[in-house]
């Protein structure tokens, strides 16, 4: 069917994708800090390494956690693809959040603790925002199905715009970038040293980056359904969208939970609910 | 076809850690300097993990003494296979001028195995870089030699 | 058919009485063992006849049922009455005194007498009674051994089990005639049976807390019985009718009629524990963990909800129903939020069900075939999971001493079969493709047109990931190779297990659950099946295709994990201080140092006692408002 080949299609390109994403990303950033960066392919080779290293666990849950983070964030790509239901797809992806903060709860390590209390934060701060903008979709569209979106002749971004930013601090934490990426984040150390990701390591921790790849390649598939009627201005759409997030990162300092707290929810939400509220009235 | 590509890899990867056995910090601030700007390793794939189960290669300054040995034998062993050792700086080779203190083992070697000796006191960052690329030609060694 | 109506009503009674005036334990439990099975078989039998319309119950020993039941009634008032004289409550005998003035100028002045079917079956009642005939049986059978550790761990001379059980299989009766009421004065009747139920049981222990909160308890319910006595004049005044079926059909009839359904939901919210009531049932964890589970998670509270649900057809369209909504949203939403602050682990239970409820009672207001079909299914998942949970933590109580989350932490390493029966009620909870979620899903989706009621949704169900992921990460841990299997008595082993693999299974069948039983309780079904997949035109959810990926993935997952033991296993990183014993590192004076983590319960924005204030006055000013604007 017509359906099992879209998700095949976006199992097999979701990490290809984000892979590419990611080396593309540490190149942009090593070139706006004055210096050359790794190969784009070098996202591949990290994660390649990483499965060739010995297997090292401190407890089993570690193992169960890192697999079901994994499956859940390629089945809610597979979902995206096959053009499922925007509500439906985000709850999926939830699963494999929750069980990388409860596979970081298992390892006793005071570092993993703290940092995934941390990430549970980051969750209760985008998850609203990213439900409200499902809202928003369907408000437009009548439905929440990503299928509807492709019906419309005017691009989304045109209705939401607000929903767009606050998409933006959805996005900005969902790549784990500065500020809001003290539960766990892709450069060296930090305070927490690796915060969730520090008792995963070798094989277990390639499922990890596995399974961010995906998660990348489903938010940004999410902005891209901002604007579905020109191929060109998706493109254009998605990589400023990308280029502003790695200039914040570059440019901003880790924050703490708080301050994403209170901004999150009073800025994004605001800006949120502004937006619903003009989808309401129109 | 995963295997050659996963032993290409891990040439391609090293991720460091990089611990201080109790040195002047002359070495460290030379293995700082590699991951800046002007040296740049990043363009290597190597970065600067702050934690043992992630790192590949493990930078130790520093002459070993009686109360961080522990530590270093401990951050080694958390260290998954394939792994290298890399002993910066004279203290780190041969414990450098401060051998005879009473306090000092006088060398990394000493507790755990190292696979390159980088001299110098402070090491240049064009030697250091030199010692990480030898000891990433050795995990193909290790590697076949394990199997 | 009428046979098994009167099994599921009067068994329960007749066995209530065996067990309190026969005080062997053997025969109690034969009894208790038995009436679950005869009720679940009746439950059961009930389902297979299918819907039944308004059915008349004549005389029984000659007198007629109506009569009966009135006499009842003010004897209820009475027992409760007196209860309000011996513990010295003001509130409660104002609140009964006023409920038996009114209801006699309502019997003697008002209502013309005529013959009114008292009984009633259509698909939310037979779902109702599956609920509480079963689970409430695995509950009642789970009480068994439960009940025995807790009388030996209190050392009592004199044994209490035969008055709690007692007073545990009269209110399964209760329910039963409460879900199956076509008469409003019958439906008044069996509230107020639950009313005392629930604050003899909550009282159960006789020590002081739980005598404050019992009294607390009953007079909160005894408010919500004189706003049902209140509305039930004013639906008469404009009907003339006290046949519920009647009533719906008719549907909205004018601002009083729609007030006096206002009042019948404020009784409703009352039981279901909404804010700013919602204190009652915090207290009420005092109680033994049967209780909680049976009345206070899964049927009891569920009475209020239903009360909620049947008279929605009365308020459909009204601003009553805008306000019903807006009530549950914010329910939903402060609840899942003064969750966060908690501890203890059956608080988190007794906010999260309170959050629910909110979130079935948001669903009733928002009054659309799609939001019914949540709320129903909601219903059905959450007194399955969260019942579940109860026993959980009632047996983890029993055998760690303390009902703290923080002290459960490892717990798999020494009871491995709870823990994970735990962590797996957790999941039914949290995620998708479990039954709870796609009811959560259904209601955001119906829910899109208010934005009062999405706003708030969107962050309760935030707020909820929080408080459950936390707790659930906290069980897992090592279990060492060769420990000795975890013992645990049979029948508490046995509804945990079924109760387990009914939430799992019961999710699956999710979609074949609504296909028979709820849509045809609509003109125009909300969702069409197909593939194991629930569709609508606003979206649709593949529950099968979902369950058969994420469960193939999952059992990968298991078998991957299992064979840890072949990998290499370290302690975690402390920085390279790791000493020999497991939990702590070489300190400053080279001694071995524990440590420890906890949650964060974000006390400076959640704190229980700073939020349930806020909480209770916005709760107040929404209700006066909902009931405003239905005048």
């Amino acid at each position: 069917m017509e359906t099992l080949i879209l998700i095949i299609i976006g199992l097999v390109a979701g990490p290809i994708i984000g892979g590419l994403i990611a080396g593309l990303d540490r190149r942009v950033t090593a070139r706006f800090q004055s210096r050359q960066g790794p190969p784009i392919l070098q996202a591949f080779y990290d994660v390649a390494k990483l499965f060739g290293k010995e297997a090292m666990v401190v407890n089993q849950w570690q193992i169960l956690c890192a697999w079901v983070y994994m499956i859940a964030a390629a089945v809610s790509v597979g979902l995206f693809f096959a053009q499922g239901d925007l509500l439906l797809i985000f709850f999926v992806q939830a699963i494999g959040s929750v069980f990388l903060v409860m596979g970081a709860m298992a390892g006793k390590s005071p570092y993993s603790q703290v940092g995934a209390q941390r990430e549970l934060m980051q969750i209760l701060a985008y998850e609203p925002i990213l439900i409200l903008v499902c809202v928003g979709f369907y408000l437009v569209t009548g439905s929440f199905s990503i299928e509807a979106v492709w019906q419309l002749d005017q691009p989304l971004l045109a209705k939401m715009p607000l929903l767009y930013l606050a998409l933006g601090y959805a996005l900005t934490i969902k790549l784990r970038k500065s500020p809001f990426d003290f539960s766990t984040s892709h450069h060296g150390h930090q305070e927490l040293v690796k915060g969730v990701l520090t008792e995963y390591s070798g094989p277990y921790l390639a499922l990890v980056e596995i399974a961010h790849w995906y998660e990348t390649v489903l938010v940004l598939g999410l902005c891209s359904l901002f604007w579905t009627t020109n191929v060109a201005w998706m493109a254009v759409l998605l990589l400023l969208t990308y280029m502003l997030e790695i200039l914040v990162d570059n440019t901003m300092a880790r924050m703490t939970w708080r301050w994403m707290l209170k901004r999150v929810w009073l800025i994004g939400m605001g800006m949120s609910v502004v937006n619903l509220i003009w989808l309401y009235a129109g | 076809m995963f295997g050659s590509f996963i032993k290409k890899s891990r040439a391609k990867s090293p991720w460091i850690m990089h611990f201080d056995c109790g040195s002047c910090n002359g070495c460290d601030i030379e293995v700082l300097a590699c991951l800046t700007p002007l040296y740049d390793v990043e363009r290597f794939g190597v970065v600067n993990v702050g934690n043992p189960k992630h790192a590949d290669v493990l930078l130790v300054t520093g002459t070993v003494n009686h109360r961080n040995k522990k530590v270093l034998k401990n951050i080694y062993d958390q260290m998954p296979e394939p792994k290298a050792v890399i002993a910066i700086g004279a203290c780190g080779n041969t414990g450098g001028i401060f051998r005879e203190c009473y306090n000092v083992v006088g060398g990394i070697d000493k507790i755990i195995p190292v696979d390159v000796y980088v001299p110098g006191c402070p090491a240049k960052p064009e030697a250091i870089i030199d010692g990480v690329v030898a000891g990433l030609g050795k995990f193909a060694q290790k590697v076949e030699e394990a199997v | 058919m009428s046979n098994l109506l009167l099994l599921l009503i009067l068994l329960p009674v007749v066995s209530a009485l065996v067990c309190y005036f026969v005080r062997s334990s053997a025969v109690r439990s034969l009894t208790v063992v038995a009436t679950g099975a005869i009720l679940t078989l009746a439950a059961l039998g009930l389902l297979g006849q299918g819907t039944f319309e308004p059915l008349a119950v004549g005389s029984i020993l000659g007198i007629s049922s109506d009569f009966l039941i009135t006499v009842m009634d003010f004897a209820l008032l009475g027992v409760i009455f007196f209860y309000g004289l011996k513990h010295k409550s003001l509130l409660i005998q104002g609140f009964t005194l006023a409920q038996a003035a009114l209801l006699v100028w309502f019997e003697m002045v008002m209502i013309d007498h005529t013959a009114v079917p008292a009984l009633v079956g259509d698909q939310l009642s037979l779902i109702m009674v599956l609920v509480v005939s079963i689970i409430g049986s695995l509950i009642c059978i789970f009480a068994i051994p439960y009940m025995k550790e807790h009388e030996d761990h209190l050392h009592l001379k004199k044994s209490r089990q035969p008055q709690f059980f007692f007073f545990l299989l009269i209110f399964l009766g209760a329910m039963n005639g409460l879900v199956l009421a076509n008469n409003v004065l019958w439906l008044y009747f069996f509230f107020e049976v639950t009313t005392l139920c629930s604050f003899v049981l909550i009282g159960h222990d006789a020590t002081e807390v739980a005598t404050k909160n019992s009294v607390r308890a009953l007079w909160m319910n005894s408010f919500g019985g004189l706003a049902f006595v209140i509305g039930m004049m004013l639906v008469y005044m404009k009907t003339g009718s006290l046949d519920i079926s009647a009533i719906l059909a008719a549907g909205p009839q004018g601002a009083l009629m729609v007030t006096g359904v206002g009042f019948i939901c404020l009784a409703g919210f009352t039981k279901a524990a909404q804010v700013p009531f919602q204190s009652w049932l915090l207290g009420a964890m005092v109680a033994p963990t049967p209780v909680s589970a049976l009345l206070h998670s899964s049927t009891m509270v569920k009475a209020g909800v239903y009360v909620v649900l049947r008279f929605a057809p009365a308020y459909m369209g009204t601003l009553l129903s805008d306000g019903v909504a807006i009530c549950g949203a914010f329910t939903f939403v402060a609840c899942a939020a003064l969750c966060i602050g908690q501890s203890n682990g059956k608080k988190i239970l007794a906010y999260s069900t309170v959050s629910n409820l909110g979130l079935i009672i948001c669903c009733a207001g928002i009054n659309t075939p799609l939001a019914i079909t949540a709320a129903i299914m909601l219903i059905i998942f959450h007194a399955i999971s969260k019942s579940l949970l109860f026993l959980c933590v009632g047996t983890i109580e029993q055998a760690i001493g303390s009902r703290d989350i923080e002290d459960m932490r490892g717990l798999y390493a020494k009871y491995p079969r709870t823990a994970l029966i735990t962590i797996i009620g957790i999941l039914t909870m949290l995620l998708p493709p479990f039954g709870v979620l796609v009811s959560k899903w259904m209601a955001i989706e119906a829910a899109s047109s208010n934005i009062y009621v999405i706003i708030m949704l969107a962050m309760g169900s935030a707020l909820t990931v929080v408080y459950w992921a936390r707790w659930g990460g906290s069980l897992m841990a090592t279990r060492v190779a060769d420990a000795a299997p975890e013992k645990q008595a049979l029948l508490i082993r046995l509804p945990l297990t079924i109760l387990c693999a009914g939430a799992v299974l019961l999710s699956v069948a999710a979609p074949w659950i609504y296909n028979s039983m709820l849509a045809p309780m609509f003109k125009v079904a909300p969702f069409t099946m197909s593939f194991g997949s629930l569709d609508a035109v606003t979206g649709s959810v593949a529950i099968v295709p979902l369950f058969i990926v994420l469960g193939l993935g999952v059992l990968f997952a298991v078998k991957a994990a299992s064979g840890f033991r072949k990998t290499k296993i370290m302690p975690p990183y402390l920085g390279g201080a790791n000493a020999e014993e497991d939990g702590t590192y070489i300190g400053p004076m080279n001694g071995p140092v524990p440590f420890s983590a906890g949650n964060m319960y974000l006390g400076e924005l959640f704190a229980e006692g700073k939020l349930t204030p806020i909480f209770n006055a916005l709760a107040i000013a929404l209700i006066v408002l909902m009931l405003g604007g239905a005048l």
